[in-house]
């Protein structure tokens, strides 16, 4: 069983990536035995108001419950309580919301990223902070998006102790430089690369915070299950990085 | 399932340096079904522009790693162009003759088209060797110096129609580097580097056919397990991944098919 943290529909509008509808996600996923995904809709991330895709999202996945809608918000405008109000309406039980900084114009450290985490407390709602979509170093070439780097993301963790964001989309080393350096954080392992890299990362301990993800469209959904199949790990620690952490933090019923 | 690895770095760095690092890797990727596996070098140890004793020391550290495991790793013969012709052919005699090296690597001295490559190129026709060469798409400017855009490495394989070449790094040349390779039948591109980037690699046998693209891993900066799981998992028949997989490499390094 898996349960994958970083899937979506919709359209990227850079390469040639499938951009399929939660009914095409949700087969694509099940014929790989992904049993659950969080999915979030493409569309939210380059238009100038996230809602549109965000309710096409809440509308495309309301009878499905294999995948979870994770709307992304953008804390830059004025009104993401709003949105926020609206997601939660349209999804009572609305488990994460993300963010995408480097992609929409704020800095971690702004008040208004301040005031959603705190919103998001109260409301018992988990944050997923999208380090990258894709390799930046081979985005479109006219592009010029530049991922949260180390230093931001640690400042933030250190001024939400509480919080314990999912980080998504960290590379093995970006992941070991906060790891280093503490604070409370959970990851997901599409761009963790490296050879034996979770077979290592588990012998640091670092099994309760990984999470399977596939990165799709923008991954070749098979790529990132064998990683964590062919891991030399126990089996206790697959079951917790392929279902289990994810199930716990996000509070999946029936998972 | 068969697979040839064209595209490996055992030792990275200094590490997987010890006989029981190299061991391991074998029977793992035994276990994953590759038959044999192109040991390119520690490559960037010494920088992009190493000098002749540092070439040598990486050339003789790829021998060591070959004849720990003669019947499952061939050694490719890492070169630095601009040490001029004269050391160029020295090393490659040495590598070929002394340890029986299929191939030359080239990485980030020199830009595909500088001058310095005319004798490396000269050298590989005369001895029949493949020429890899590392290549990622670079816009115009300083970094072009010293490493290859795909319109360059193409460029370079068109000088030489007689040199089998290996552009390294599917992903990285991107779609305008698949587009580039069109038509030169002396070129392949290897699967090697980079995240397992959706439909690019149905892409590329759409456009130049299954027989232009060859498996590499890039180990250990990628993980094997990624690696091959984007070929399998890719939407492409068994007559075209068994092509991808193994057959293409095994026609260019000249391999007897198995009894
Ligand atoms: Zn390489």
């Amino acid at each position: 069983m898996l349960i994958d943290t970083s899937a979506y529909i919709g359209a990227w509008p850079f390469g040639h990536l499938p951009a399929r509808s939660a009914a095409e996600l949700g087969r694509h996923l099940r014929s790989h035995g992904i049993a659950r995904a969080l999915v979030s809709h493409l569309g939210a991330v380059f238009a100038p108001d996230p809602m549109p895709a965000n309710r096409t999202l809440f509308a495309e996945t309301r009878r499905r419950p294999a995948l979870v809608p994770v709307p992304i918000l953008n804390p830059a405008l004025a009104v993401w309580s709003e949105h926020l109000d609206e997601c939660c309406r349209l999804a009572p039980a609305l488990r994460a919301v993300r963010i995408a900084p480097g992609y929409h114009d704020f800095q971690l450290d702004s008040l208004r990223v301040s005031a959603l985490c705190a919103a998001l407390q109260e409301r018992r709602v988990r944050l997923i902070v999208n380090v990258r979509f894709v390799d930046l170093r081979l985005d479109y070439f006219a592009l010029k998006i530049q991922s949260a780097g180390e230093s931001a993301l640690h400042d933030f963790l250190r001024a939400h102790p509480r919080l314990q964001p999912l980080l998504s989309g960290l590379t093995l080393a970006e992941l070991r430089t906060l790891q280093r350096l503490g604070g409370r954080f959970v990851a997901d392992i599409p761009f963790v690369e490296w050879l034996y890299s979770i077979e290592s990362l588990v012998a640091q301990g670092a099994q309760t915070r990984l999470m399977f993800g596939s990165q799709t469209p923008f991954f070749v959904t098979q790529a990132n299950i064998a990683k964590l199949e062919s891991a030399l790990i126990p089996a206790s620690a697959r079951h917790a990085i392929g279902w289990r952490n994810a199930a716990r933090f996000f509070s999946l019923p029936g998972a | 399932m068969r697979v040839i690895d064209l595209h490996t770095h055992p030792i990275f760095l200094r590490a997987g340096r010890r006989r029981a690092d190299v061991d391991r890797l074998v029977a793992e990727s035994r276990a994953r079904g590759v038959v044999r596996m192109v040991v390119l070098g520690d490559v960037l140890v010494h920088g992009r522009t190493p000098d002749a004793g540092q070439i040598a020391r990486i050339n003789d550290e790829t021998a060591r790693v070959v004849r720990m495991h003669p019947d499952f790793f061939l050694g490719f013969c890492y070169l630095n162009p601009l040490l001029g012709a004269r050391a160029v052919e020295r090393e490659v005699e040495r590598c070929v003759a002394g340890y029986d090296f299929r191939g030359l690597k080239l990485e980030l001295a020199n830009n595909a088209l500088h001058p310095s490559m005319t004798p490396v190129m000269r050298l590989a026709a005369r001895l029949s060797l493949p020429v890899l060469q590392h290549t990622w798409r670079t816009r115009p400017g300083p970094e072009r110096r010293q490493q290859s855009d795909p319109e360059d490495t193409v460029a370079l394989a068109r000088r030489f129609p007689g040199v089998q070449v290996i552009m390294a790094h599917l992903t990285a040349c991107g779609y305008r580097g698949v587009l580039e390779a069109k038509g030169v039948d002396n070129l392949v591109i290897d699967t090697s580097a980079a995240f397992p980037e959706a439909e690019i690699l149905e892409y590329a046998v759409a456009q130049l056919g299954a027989e232009r693209v060859v498996y590499g891993s890039d180990l250990p900066i990628r993980e094997p397990a990624v690696t091959l799981g984007r070929v399998l998992g890719s939407r492409l028949t068994a007559a075209e991944r068994r092509l991808i997989l193994h057959d293409n490499a095994q026609r260019l390094l000249r391999l007897s098919p198995p009894c």
